[in-house]
């Protein structure tokens, strides 16, 4: 059998400026992913304040209950976002949900606030926050009444609940617990809005890709 | 309520007459069956929210619904129903549902399967 060789020059180039190109497409489709996360993180956000609460109550006799409020309270201070970008095999992709080793100590304590919205989250000096790692009480007013929730964020200590499990209990509902998917609300809501994100954050940094 | 979703909890519903109409002893509810506190399995299935909507001639023309069914047993196998009610979704929703999720509630001894679905309306 008569065997053909082909020299080509400047093969060796293109391979290093296809891996190249590879290597970049990369950070850019992170970039846009990143944008996109952001959009359905802020819906999931949106999803916990909407989560509807009643005093706490045993759930007997085949009856279900809503969350109680010092429950959403620890979902609202519980550590949540987009997490660490996985890239493997040309593709990359991320999680957005609650910090799954997250846990909350929840307790109810009648404490004088001021809050003049129904919620408000303080540091542990009793100013207003937004940073959850400095976050220690969020305050709710409930009727005339204003009153503190701790929510602590710390390792599973007794007592203390994984956040995740607080917020899969509501979102997919338990044998005790009314469902409000508040989840799949915002992952279906947000979809569109998420796939035109990250579909702008790639075609305006695709002209970073210089391949010369 | 749109069609697909009424045709849905019909069939959900009739499944309760069919074989294992022995182990479902007491008829469906509205939008639920089987809700006897001892019994070994029950669900409920529901409409949870609008997903999205095409607009013509200034006003909805075609609206998808997502909504979900949930089964709770004390069997692990779910005493059937798993794959009963895997087919009514086959059926009903084609490919338009997913298994959710599947817990087990340890505190009541509780399997829980949720399917989420979509239905046009």
């Amino acid at each position: 059998m008569a065997t053909y060789k082909f020299e080509v020059e400047g093969m060796r180039e293109l391979f290093t400026k296809l891996k190249k190109a590879e290597d970049k497409s990369l950070g850019i489709a992170a970039q846009g992913l990143y944008e996109g996360a952001g959009i359905v993180a802020d819906a999931v956000s949106n999803g916990v304040r909407g989560i509807q609460t009643e005093s706490f109550k045993y759930a007997k006799g085949g009856t279900k209950r809503k969350p109680s409020p010092e429950e959403k309270a620890a979902l609202m201070s519980a550590p949540r976002g987009v997490a660490k970008f996985r890239k493997k095999l040309g593709r990359v992709d991320t999680t957005v949900g609650f910090n799954g080793n997250g846990y909350v100590n929840v307790n109810f304590n009648h404490m004088k606030g001021t809050a003049r919205t129904n919620y408000k989250a303080v540091n542990f000096k009793g100013k207003s926050t937004t940073a959850s790692s400095t976050l220690k009480w969020i305050q709710y007013q409930g009727g005339s009444a204003k009153h503190g929730i701790s929510a602590d964020i710390g390792r599973g200590a007794q007592n203390q609940k994984p956040v995740g499990v607080i917020a899969n209990s509501i979102n997919s509902g338990t044998s005790f617990m009314e469902k409000q998917p508040f989840m799949r609300k915002a992952f279906s809501k947000s979809k569109t809005a998420a796939v035109a994100a990250i579909e702008e954050g790639i075609r305006k940094r695709i002209e970073e890709l210089d391949l010369e | 309520m749109p069609e697909e979703y009424t045709s849905l909890v019909t069939a959900l519903k009739a499944l309760t007459q069919g074989e294992k109409s022995n182990v479902i002893t007491l008829p469906m509810a509205e939008n639920e069956w089987n809700t006897r506190p001892d019994a070994e399995s029950y669900g409920t299935v529901a409409l949870d929210f609008e997903v999205d909507a095409l607009y013509g001639d200034n006003k909805k023309t075609v609206t998808s619904y997502s909504g979900s069914v949930d089964l709770f047993s004390r069997l692990k196998d779910g005493g059937g129903w798993v794959e009963e009610i895997v087919k009514t979704l086959t059926e009903y929703c084609e490919g338009a549902w997913s298994l959710n999720s599947h817990m087990y509630e340890r505190e009541n001894k509780i399997f829980h399967w949720e399917w989420a679905f979509e239905v046009e309306g």
